[in-house]
């Protein structure tokens, strides 16, 4: 008798010991911080709503700025469970000082850098090779990614000296390039294809960056941080909210908002189409 | 009743080096702009502070370097009347006088009632000094600094600002004042007329250094030094050679001079005031023929500068003889020599 | 656009709100306290301070924020400090907004204190003192009603800069919906995210808002002057 009460009693701890750590684990809530780049601002918003019609309880908390100043903001201590950045650059050096989580970051978003012009303006121009026969150009600074990006393109092409004679009016950052075309003050400009869908109407584009003219993938990586306040909820909630982002849905409204998932396959098979011409010749 | 003084004081570029004693409830401190007047003002009020010395009033150390006690201006109980008036430009008169109460608050409003009777201030109270005339903004800054019952008051150049009509108002004003006034009084002012008028004790104050200090008529009678001649107005001086005990010769003027008074040892010079020269038809001792080199229409008086053969090249006599009417002219009644009479002439250092 | 209307969080506005009352507040007394203190300094150290209290007008309020974001971050000693024995969390926190403001804005508040202080005669303090009054009273019954204009500009102008301020704001503070975005925040933001409609409607709300203080504050101070009692 008493052994049998023994094992039941010892049933009834386990099952309660393993359907309390089963609830423990099985709900996420709490509050979430994600530090996303600016240009991640709009997309994320719609992203969240969509979230929070599954997960109610997950309170999330945005904090949207230059790349950079999120990495500061995380290297001084800010409470941040998940960054999203517009470049490898940063989550590198977070993984190094070992704020981020390596092993959970997602190459996950790839942004297209274009040339635009205002919406049915005349221009010369047809592509970045001939970005030359323009009157002027709006460019963002070399210490904004984007404004890295263009550089890079005109380097590979050769025509980086021809570029820097022209008339440069160059941005402290995207958005005043972009509205540098709008208004009509610049020809042409080189922003994110992200930029250029958010004033479609207002802008055409004239051609995407050539393949082999790009070699820095546009990559938006996206990964757990450490946060010591964070409850264990908390964290539950950050990694289904992470993996919530690499759904099909979400990337539906990244497509929208003019991103394109990233996908190594892509990498590769530049790569073979490369090796394979460099074959041919 | 008494005020001792005795500080020294680096400043803007020149030394303030004061010593005096009053007796008497009326002194003055007279000096040209600059010479440190109002900065021993401020140092005996506590607003500046003395390098080194001592200021006593009525037996109080207000100040002393030695024994490091410096009084907060509050703790003086010393009544200042600033050239300006220093009315508090956001209170009204009611308001202003108030400030200068010190005692129980319950009796505060009586006696400011009664201060704005007395100083004539009845249906003003409500005003602001922007809305006041000259005369009454000095009756209220005299209301608010007699209201606190200073022992002491001191007056900054209390007419230097004035002009004609309004400064003869508040002189007037002002000696009706000081009549009642009983404690010590000190006044400080660059006019010659205003030190006598008012002052019965002077100290004479040139680039920050007590040049003098005494009875205020005996000062003019008889300054002392050449400085302090000048000071109250002299512009006749001659360096002299002595004679006899009574007896001196000018040599600045070219002549020879009795004097009333016994010649001191120290003098150098002899000096006379153009308003006590005599104009006279007939030679005779201390006499001089009248020549004059230059004439100036004053208001009220004939102002001649006399040059005589036997005078320094640059030097010149000044006289002043006041005039019966506007239409005197300077060609009316002019006599042959001029006489300077002994016991006006002063035997300076 | 219509349907943003309907979503609005006002939240930016509350902030904006609470953070340029407290600010603004946080200014005024600190800044007439330092131009107090400073007129009674030696020529060489008040010239000295004088320059570190203006140097916030004179940073790229980026670099302010940055500067205060590295004095407040809770990986080193200050900020773990005021975490610990406080529960003072500045970056990150509302709070943050509002040392951010008050940084930004302090120089404003103090070169008008300092320059309204300067004109007031110096023989009004004086026949105060030989009045027999305290330096306090001196200070608030002569001092400051005579100061009054020059102290309420300071105000309005250090009043603007609170709330117009986002460069530091969003370094120390961050840029969290509901907690540290302000209106000038919220109008960054969404300019940068390329939604020029909502950056709009937030400039209107921020002008009317400045609006309708500066008038209030115009005429609080203009009344002050002329009818205020002391007795």
């Amino acid at each position: 008798m008493k052994k049998k009460l023994a094992v039941i009693a010892l049933a009834g701890i386990m099952t309660t010991g393993l359907t309390a750590g089963n609830v423990q684990a099985a709900e996420p809530g709490g509050e979430l911080y994600v530090f996303i780049a600016a240009s991640l601002a709009n997309s994320m918003e719609e992203i969240q709503k969509d979230f929070n019609q599954k997960y109610p309880d997950v309170e999330i908390f945005y904090n949207a700025d230059s790349s950079g100043t999120l990495q500061t903001q995380i290297e001084e201590g800010s409470r941040c469970d998940i960054f999203f950045s517009a470049a490898t650059k940063q989550m590198d050096a977070l993984v190094e000082e070992k704020l981020a989580k390596e092993d959970s970051v997602v190459d996950l978003l790839e942004n297209k850098v274009v040339l635009i012009k205002l919406k049915d303006a005349e221009t010369k121009v047809t592509g970045f090779e001939n970005i030359t026969e323009a009157e002027n150009l709006a460019l963002a600074g070399e210490d904004v990614p984007v404004g890295q990006y263009a550089r890079e393109i005109f380097t590979n092409l050769g025509i980086m000296d021809q570029v820097e004679k022209m008339e440069i009016n160059e941005g402290k950052n995207v958005t005043e390039v972009l509205a540098a075309i709008t208004q009509g003050s610049n020809e042409v400009g080189v922003v994110y294809a992200t930029d250029a869908a958010s004033v479609a109407d207002q802008v055409d584009i004239i051609a995407e960056a050539p393949a082999e003219a790009l070699e820095t993938p546009v990559l938006y990586p996206v990964g757990l941080t450490e946060d010591q306040e964070a409850s264990s909820a908390e964290q539950e909630a950050a990694e289904v909210f992470l993996e919530y982002l690499q759904t099909e849905e979400a990337m539906k409204v990244f497509e929208e908002y003019g991103f394109s998932p990233y996908t190594e396959e892509k990498e590769e098979a530049a790569a073979e189409e490369n090796t394979e011409e460099e074959a041919a010749e | 009743m008494s005020i001792h003084v005795n500080i020294e004081k680096k400043f803007k570029g020149f030394s303030l080096k004061v010593k005096f004693d009053t007796e008497s409830a009326s002194t003055g401190i007279l000096g040209a702009s600059g010479s440190g007047k109002s900065m021993t003002l401020r140092c005996i009020a506590g607003i500046e502070t003395p390098d080194r010395g001592e200021i006593l009033v009525n037996g109080k150390t207000l100040f002393d370097s030695e024994k490091k006690i410096n009084l907060r201006p509050q703790e003086r109980h010393v009544g200042y009347l600033f050239q300006n008036y220093a009315l508090f430009p956001t209170m009204t008169v009611y308001e202003n006088i108030s400030c200068g109460f010190r005692g129980e608050k319950k009796l505060r409003d009586e006696k400011v009632r009664d201060f704005i009777s007395r100083y004539h201030l009845e249906g003003l109270e409500k005003r602001v000094p922007s809305q006041l005339s000259g005369g009454q903004q000095q009756r209220v800054a005299l209301a608010r600094m007699m209201i606190g019952e200073p022992e002491v008051i001191l007056l900054d150049e209390p007419f230097s600002a004035l002009d004609g009509f309004l400064k003869d108002v508040l002189q007037r004003d002002m000696q009706d004042f000081l009549q009642e006034y009983q404690g010590d009084m000190l006044m400080v002012t660059h006019s010659r007329d205003e030190a006598f008028r008012f002052c019965r004790e002077l100290m004479l104050l040139k680039e920050g250094k007590t040049l003098t200090f005494g009875k205020t008529r005996d000062l003019f009678e008889q300054p002392g030094l050449v400085e302090a001649a000048r000071l109250t107005g002299c512009k006749n001086f001659s360096r002299i050679e002595k004679l006899g005990s009574r007896y001196l010769f000018a040599l600045d003027w070219g002549i020879s001079l009795r004097t009333e008074k016994e010649i001191p040892e120290e003098a150098s010079y002899v000096a006379i005031r153009g308003h006590w020269i005599q104009g006279r038809d007939t030679d005779g001792e201390n006499c001089i023929p009248f020549q004059p080199a230059e004439y100036v229409e004053n208001t009220f008086e004939h102002q001649y500068l006399v040059q005589t053969p036997g005078m320094d090249k640059d030097t010149v006599l000044w006289w002043m003889r006041p005039r019966n009417s506007f239409r005197e002219t300077e060609e009316r009644l002019l006599p042959e020599y001029l006489y300077l009479p002994p016991e006006h002439l002063m035997l300076l250092k | 656009m219509s349907e943003f209307i309907q979503e609005i969080n006002w939240s930016p506005l509350w902030i904006s709100l609470k953070t340029g009352a407290v600010a603004t507040t946080i200014t005024f007394f600190l800044g007439i306290w330092c131009a107090r203190k400073i007129m009674k300094m030696k020529p060489v150290s008040r010239a000295v301070l004088d320059g570190i209290l203006t140097m916030p007008l004179v940073l790229p309020p980026t670099v302010a924020g940055f500067f205060l974001l590295i004095i407040f971050s809770l990986r080193r000693p200050f900020g773990k400090f005021l975490l610990e024995n406080f529960d003072f969390k500045i970056v990150q926190t509302w709070k943050g907004c509002v040392v951010a403001a008050a940084v930004i804005a302090f120089p404003l508040m103090y070169r008008n204190a300092r320059a309204a202080f300067e004109q007031v005669d110096v023989n009004l303090i004086h026949a105060g003192q030989t009045l027999g009054m305290s330096d306090r009273k001196i200070f608030w019954k002569v001092i400051m009603p005579t100061a009054a204009p020059g102290i309420a500009s300071g105000t309005v102008l250090a009043f603007a800069r609170a709330i117009g301020e986002y460069g530091a704001t969003s370094m120390l503070a961050g840029n969290i919906l509901g907690k540290t975005r302000t209106v000038s925040v919220a109008i960054a933001a969404e300019t940068a995210a390329g939604n020029y409609d909502v950056a709009g409607f937030w400039v209107v709300v921020i002008v009317a808002l400045s609006f309708v203080i500066v008038a209030l504050i115009n005429i609080v101070s203009g009344r002050g002057m002329k009818s205020r009692r002391w007795i």
